[in-house]
């Protein structure tokens, strides 16, 4: 398959996605309100902790929008694929002629980026109803760090939505990794406060990077560029990480008859 | 015995001109009973299953529910691992050549599953077209092509949670037939559709044999398979145990007569002394609102009808008929007697 043939098939099963996703009154309810509620417990428990600056507040919208992101990305890829597994299309998907990784990595592109509608929603929440001053400190980087955030947590969501296909119950597994990563990746407080032995885990993780690398172009916390390239390495491990382990599980669900399991 | 059930199922050849190759088939599926004490239990869906289909073929695949249909066709369609044996689809192996079988075939399920709900039909087709590799600059056409064939232009656009069966049924065929597979697997496509809509789908599979695809059915409406297939193989218990034309299988029954008598509240036992007549051959019993129709197989036409009577004795009885066989009772018959032989296998098995 010919890179602009896959390009185009990634695009085609993003803009599906979406679509889909935008069918589901849960997805929607929890998309978007959901970043709106962790902004408002945040910036009360920080006012209340007396942290009323500017740049503190942007950090804990930035923070809790990328909450919302990484619940999207782990309810869109799970969700996603436990729902066509319920409506029979998954073994039509699997079965397609047109390589599997490029309609994963299609299905959870889609995902994440409606989950970045958290990100805008949480700075316009935090500006309108807390006074909170929104000025980035590098504008022209800010992109660049979305985009790199935007790539690793897709590619993130995709070695995890492997076992969506293989396991009917690894929703039980999403449900799972959504409050740790939110403290591990240091997305509500900063890493530096987490237990020594926990950090090498934070770096493994796209949300730690992604989060850094936003909060290093809107902030200035740290420059971003460290934090940018992470992400894109991260990126292609998970990337090759899931192609590695979608070979051997297309291969279990052929051998073990799980993809039409409801 | 059918001359065809004494044959080998079929000489399974490796010619390159096959379109569709099964050679001694078998899949096992692992599972367990129990929850706190799980035991293993393999269940054996598929036992050694061999025949070819030529190519632009219409080839029937029949069988009781839990046969072994779905199963093989899985496997042809590369969604399951055959546990031994190997087939072929257009000269490419199903379990290494999984993308070029994919691009050569196309597949329709019978029942509601398989389609995207949320979204208009045109959605769904669009969606999948990009899926099979349908080039970009033909996409609109071949949709709209499908469309007309399966009837459905002017609903298109309309959410497939709104359709009939019949309409998603149809909507299944254009999916399978978006990227003009050369081979087209339909699993009981006409399930649950009412008798035109049966009717319709039965006029579309025949016309894409006429336009040169090649079509593996599997149904157990026999007169479906009679009316379509040029060939049909005959599959029980995961074996399969004819394999013919419509008239081969038939003529397995083609001396015998069929005296059908009505019966209101039949005993077991003397359905069991119908059995035990010397002269009959099988018995079977057909469920009506108020009645029970046995239909007796002989040789012997109606010159025994008095003796089964007799034997039927104090059961009431109302209408009594004799008729030629029909392709419905030699293949009630394969399936009866190919069960008493498993069960006997099974039984033997046990003993020993």
């Amino acid at each position: 398959m010919g890179t602009m043939r896959a390009m185009r098939l990634i695009w085609f099963v993003t803009w599906f996605n979406v679509r889909m996703l935008l069918t589901s009154e849960f997805f929607i309810l929890t998309t978007f309100l959901t970043p709106l509620i962790f902004a408002t417990l945040a910036f009360f428990l920080f006012k209340a902790g007396g942290a009323t600056e500017g740049q503190t507040l942007l950090y804990v919208a930035l923070g809790s929008g990328m909450m919302g992101v990484w619940s999207t990305t782990l309810f869109g890829c799970g969700g996603a694929i436990a729902w066509q597994r319920w409506e029979g299309t998954l073994e039509l998907l699997v079965n397609a002629p047109s390589r599997y990784d490029y309609i994963l990595a299609g299905q959870t592109f889609g995902a994440v980026v409606l989950g970045f509608y958290g990100i805008v929603a949480t700075l316009a929440w935090g500006v309108l109803l807390f006074g909170m001053p929104l000025a980035a400190t590098y504008p022209l980087i800010l992109p660049i760090s979305l985009a790199a955030a935007v790539l690793s947590l897709g590619a993130l969501g995709m070695l995890i939505a492997t076992t969506f296909v293989l396991y009917r119950h690894a929703n039980a597994l999403g449900n799972l990794l959504e409050y740790p990563i939110w403290l591990i990746a240091g997305l509500l407080v900063p890493i530096a406060t987490l237990p020594f032995w926990v950090r090498p885990i934070s770096w493994l993780l796209a949300p730690t990077w992604g989060m850094e690398a936003i909060r290093g172009a809107a902030i200035g916390t740290q420059a971003p560029w460290f934090a940018i390239a992470m992400c894109l390495v991260l990126a292609a491990v998970y990337y090759v990480a899931a192609r590695v382990c979608l070979v051997y599980v297309i291969r279990k669900a052929r051998r073990d008859a799980t993809l039409s399991l409801q | 015995m059918p001359a065809t059930r004494q044959a080998a199922p079929d000489q399974a050849r490796t010619d390159a001109d096959h379109a569709i190759e099964a050679i001694d088939l078998v899949r096992t599926y692992r599972t367990h009973t129990g929850v706190v004490r799980r035991k293993p239990l393999e269940v054996h869906a598929v036992r050694g299953v061999s025949f070819h289909v030529r190519p632009g073929e219409l080839f029937g695949l029949l069988g009781p529910n839990g046969a072994g249909k779905t199963t093989t066709i899985k496997m042809l369609i590369t969604l399951l691992l055959p546990t031994s044996g190997t087939a072929r689809v257009m000269g490419h192996d199903v379990v290494t050549e999984t993308t070029e079988v994919r691009k050569r075939i196309g597949y329709v399920f019978g029942g509601d599953r398989g389609l995207y709900d949320r979204v208009s039909a045109l959605d769904n087709l669009r969606y999948f077209a990009e899926l099979y590799g349908v080039d970009p600059a033909q996409q609109k056409p071949r949709i709209e092509a499908l469309l007309d064939l399966v009837g459905l232009t002017g609903r298109e656009k309309e959410k497939v949670e709104g359709y009939s069966r019949g309409m998603r049924q149809r909507l299944h065929i254009a999916r399978g037939l978006l990227h003009d597979p050369e081979v087209v697997f339909m699993d009981e496509p006409s399930i649950g559709l009412d008798p035109v809509g049966a009717r319709e789908l039965r006029q579309t599979v025949q016309s894409l044999v006429d336009a040169g695809k090649t079509v593996l059915l599997t149904t157990h409406y026999m007169f479906e398979a009679d009316a379509l297939c040029d060939r049909i193989a005959v599959i029980n218990a995961g074996r399969i145990v004819a394999l013919g034309t419509g008239d081969d299988l038939k003529r397995g029954v083609a001396n015998r007569t069929i005296v059908e008598i009505e019966t209101f509240g039949v005993a077991p036992d003397a359905v069991e002394r119908l059995r035990n007549d010397r002269d009959v051959i099988a018995v079977n019993t057909e469920e009506r609102d108020q009645s029970q129709i046995l239909l007796v197989q002989s040789e012997h036409g109606l010159s025994i009808t008095q003796r089964l009577l007799g034997l039927l004795g104090e059961t009431r009885v109302g209408k009594v008929v004799a008729r030629e066989p029909t392709l419905e009772d030699a293949y009630v018959d394969l399936i009866a007697s190919t069960s008493e032989t498993d069960d006997a296998a099974r039984a033997a098995a046990v003993a020993g």
